[in-house]
Formats: C-alpha cells, structure tokens, sequence
C-alpha cells in the first residue's frame, strides 16, 4: 500500500532538511542534531584499534581450513573403492574357474561319472588310460579379440600342443574366436592356468573319461590278429595245392586289414589319452583381458569410473537422507529466528 | 554478491566504518540510553559485522541498511537482557547547556520530548536524524515494507513535533 500524498510530501520536505535545504522542518532537524549521543574519544580510538587490527591480520577463509579434512576424507574413500575393486578383479578369474568347475560336474555327465572312479581308483599308471577335456570361455573387449587369439595359439605351442581347428568371426558390434587344441595331458594343468590369464575368464569345465577298457581290447584283438597272421604264415608255408595256397593269401589279405584297422584305433586311442582336448572361445564383446593381473591404464579408467559410480551413490544416498533433515533443519531455523526477531522487537515495547 | 575475503574486502569494510561507525553509535545510543552500553553494543556491532562480511549480499540492501540491521540486533538483544535483569533504563547524561545560549530552552525541550517518545518511535528518529538512512534503508533495518516504513516514521516524527510544540 502506498502512503498518503502528504505523508510523502512531509518526509520529501524532511528529506530536504536533513541535506541542508531551507524546509519547515530546518530547526527541528537542527535541535535532534544537536541531541545526537558523540563517540567518545577514547572509545572512538579502542574501535579504530579493532578495525585496524582485523586489516593486518584477516582471518583465514573457511574453505582454506576445511580443505585439508576435506581432501584426506576424498583420498580414503577413493583409495578404499580402488583396493576393493582391484581385490575382487583379482579374485574373479579363479572364482570363475572354480563355480564353473563344479557347474561342470553334473553338466558333463556320463563323462564326469566315469572320471570319478578312474581318477580316484586308478590302476597302475601305465595301464591308464585317461581322456581329459577342458572348455574355457574368456571374454575380451572387441578390438582385443585378434591379440588374444593370438596369444591362445603362442601359448598352445610353448606347451607342445597342436591347433587343431580356429574359427574367427568379426562383426560391427562384436567379435569372437573359437580354438579346438590339442595339448599333451602332462602339461594340461600349466596350460590352462595360462590361457586362462590371456583374457577374463566367463566359464571353465573340466572333465576325463577312462579309456583304459577300450584301449585293452584294442590291444586285444590286435594281438589276436597277429598271432592269426602267424599262424596263416606257417599254413601257407605248408600248403601244397594252388587251391590252399589261394585260400590262406585271401585270409592274410583280410587279416592285414583287420592289423592296419586296429592299429589305427589303438593309436587313436593313445593319442586322446596323451592330448587332452581343449575348447577355447573367445567373445569380443566382454571388458578388456586383465592383463596377467597387471593395473594397466584400463583399469585405471575402470577403477576411475566406478569411483564416480560409488561417489554418485553415496550423493545419491547422502540427498535421500539430507533432503529432508534439510527441511526439517530449514524450517526449525525459520521457526527460530521468527521468534528471535519477534522476541527482540518485543524489547522496544517497553 | 558476498563480499569476497581479500584485502579489497577488508579495506572497503574499512570504508564502511569509516563512513558510518559515529552513526551507529548514536543510533545504538539513542536506543540504549546508556553511553556504556552502547559503547559496549557498537564494539559488538562492527565485531559481528566484520565477522559475517562475506555473507553481505549487495541485491538485499546497502551496506549500511546491512550495518544497521546488525547494530540493531545487538541493540535489542541488550535491551532485552537488561529487560531479563529488570535493570533501569539510564538516560545519557545531558550536554552541558551554556546558560548564555539563546536555543537551550529549545533543545532542552527537543531532548525531553525524544526522551518520552517510545522507544520503536525513538529509533526511527536516531534512524533518520542521526544515521541519515533513506526510507528504504530503514525499511531494510527494521524489517518492515518501505510504505510501512516511511508511515511508521512519518508517525514518529509528528509525535516529537508535537511533543515539542505542547512543551
């Protein structure tokens, strides 16, 4: 609401008054000037004092003393995410393995059960014969699935095993690789710790079926065929008519097939006893390969976003909670100081 | 804008006291009726002032309208304390009148007349008359409307007018 007009005009003329200019109110303003309460000079000197004293010496800004607390609390909460991070990447590949492992066991079946009995009862070493296979899963970013690829094919020779099919495939979005090795079962163990250190290990199993059985009749039979082939050398030996000698050539021509058959079994089935089989896929659409372990610049940049991830959730939390004790605190304070000030002007109503 | 905390910050500060700080005292003293009181209040008054400097924000008001506002909180407060100890308002001791002087009836009037106004109405008059606040500015001070300001004041100057004229 706006003043009356002549209030207006009687502060204008007062106005007027107080800057020195003849007004109707001139000698009042002159007595109430005459009336105002001095400094005295002492006084006048203690404040000047203070003044003075606040110029030489200004007072730290706030900031400047919360910072240091500020900055310590910040280096504890990064370097805690970062040790807690960098343990569980550290953990995951053998954790990987092992899950995967006992996920294998009832996955590999038939194979699994026969293992049991032949890796825990075995016969004389020699007479063993076991198949071992493995299946590892790694999982890479993209562009890093030709330098793991590569690597797998390094690591199978520096183990004396052989590639016996690779498949590569790249696309926009993903890329991938799958191996299908063979690698001397004494060494299977070495090897597949050091494939798994190529790249993140998603998936392991393991299995081993005895094959001894097999292999023995194998050697059987073949021991059989050749006692036959002697014993057809020395009827041929003794044949006297064309007719014999025509009959025991077409069995020793049958016999040989069955010989050259039953080796190539046998050998076959040595060979899966001496190369455990190993199926590697790589998919290029996973994160980068751990490196063996290092703390290269890409986990660097992961342990720098999962910094931001845990600081936006402990702002995120921290608001949940803050927002409303704000409120709460915001409207206490306005409570407070209404009272406040209506308390104060109550003192002059005296 | 808070006044930022550099040097610049102290010296305008400075500034401010130098411009002012005889205001304040004779508003605080005007309130308070007690010289040693108000000396104790003005002290108080700049010390807050120079302590809360940086939470001066220049779009609430002049620094002198933010001065004042301190200088009145510290004033209130010490009434309010001396109301708690029911200790008795003091007058200031009065100016030494010389017989001789052809206005002493005059101002001795005039200094009855503020004396008896209330203290809110005696406020406004040392608001005006002895701090040379605008109208806006005290409508900063005592937190009140500027129209609700210059009535209020309006109101208080008529009162010592009239206080005069009936003496």
């Amino acid at each position: 609401m706006r003043p009356d007009p002549i209030v207006l005009a009687e502060l204008d003329e007062l106005d007027r008054a107080l800057a020195g200019d003849p007004s109707p109110w001139s000698e009042l303003v002159t007595d109430v000037h005459a009336e105002r309460p001095r400094m005295d000079p002492a006084f006048a000197a203690r404040l000047d004092a203070m003044v003075d004293e606040a110029r030489v010496a200004p007072r730290r800004p706030r900031w400047l003393v919360w910072s240091p607390a500020a900055g310590v609390a910040a280096a504890l909460i990064v370097a805690v995410i970062v040790v807690t991070d960098t343990g569980q990447r550290g953990r995951t590949p053998q954790s990987g393995a092992a899950s995967s492992a006992k996920s294998a066991a009832p996955a590999g079946g038939a194979a699994a059960e026969q293992s049991a009995p032949a890796l825990s009862a075995p016969a004389p070493a020699r007479a063993r014969k076991v198949e071992r296979t493995t299946s590892l899963a790694l999982s890479t970013a993209r562009n890093d699935v030709q330098d793991v690829a590569d690597n797998v094919v390094t690591t199978t020779q520096r183990f004396g095993g052989i590639v016996d099919s690779s498949q590569t495939s790249t696309s926009d979005a993903e890329a991938s690789a799958t191996f299908a090795l063979r690698i001397p079962t004494a060494r299977l163990d070495e090897a597949v710790a050091a494939l798994s250190k190529l790249a993140h290990v998603s998936s392991l199993s393991q299995g081993s079926t005895d094959i001894t059985s097999s292999f023995v009749s194998v050697e059987a039979r073949l021991r059989d065929a050749r006692a036959e082939r002697r014993a057809l050398l020395k009827a041929l030996a003794k044949a006297t008519t064309t007719q014999e000698i025509d009959a025991i050539k077409l069995r020793l021509r049958d016999n040989r097939s069955q010989i050259a058959l039953l080796k190539g079994e046998a050998n076959a089935l040595r060979r899966r006893a001496d190369l455990a089989r190993v199926d590697v896929t790589i998919a290029g659409n996973g994160h980068a390969s751990s490196g063996g372990g290092t703390w290269s610049p890409g986990d660097a940049a992961r342990d720098a976003l999962r910094v931001l991830e845990v600081a936006a959730g402990v702002i995120l939390v921290g608001l949940a909670a803050g927002v409303p004790l704000a409120l709460l605190l915001g409207a206490a304070a306005l409570a407070a100081r209404s009272t406040r000030r209506h308390r104060r002007e109550q003192a002059l109503r005296v | 804008m808070a006044l930022p905390a550099t040097p610049h910050a102290v010296s305008s500060f400075e500034a401010l006291y130098r411009s002012c700080g005889a205001d304040v005292y004779a508003y605080v003293a005007s309130l308070l009726r007690d010289r040693a009181a108000a000396e104790d209040v003005t002290a108080l008054a700049f010390e807050r002032a120079l302590r809360k400097r940086r939470s001066f924000d220049r779009a609430r008001g002049s620094e002198r309208a933010w001065l004042f506002g301190i200088a009145r909180n510290a004033a209130l407060d010490e009434l309010r304390r001396r109301s708690r100890t029911a200790a008795l308002l003091t007058d200031p001791p009065a100016e030494a009148v010389a017989a001789d002087d052809p206005d002493s009836d005059r101002r001795a009037t005039v200094r009855a007349a503020l004396a008896a106004l209330e203290p809110r109405d005696r406020e406004l008059i040392a608001l005006k008359f002895h701090a040379g606040l605008a109208n806006a500015e005290i409508a900063k001070v005592i937190g009140a409307s500027e129209s609700a300001a210059a009535m209020r004041l309006h109101r208080a100057v008529t009162k010592l007018r009239e206080a005069c004229h009936a003496s």
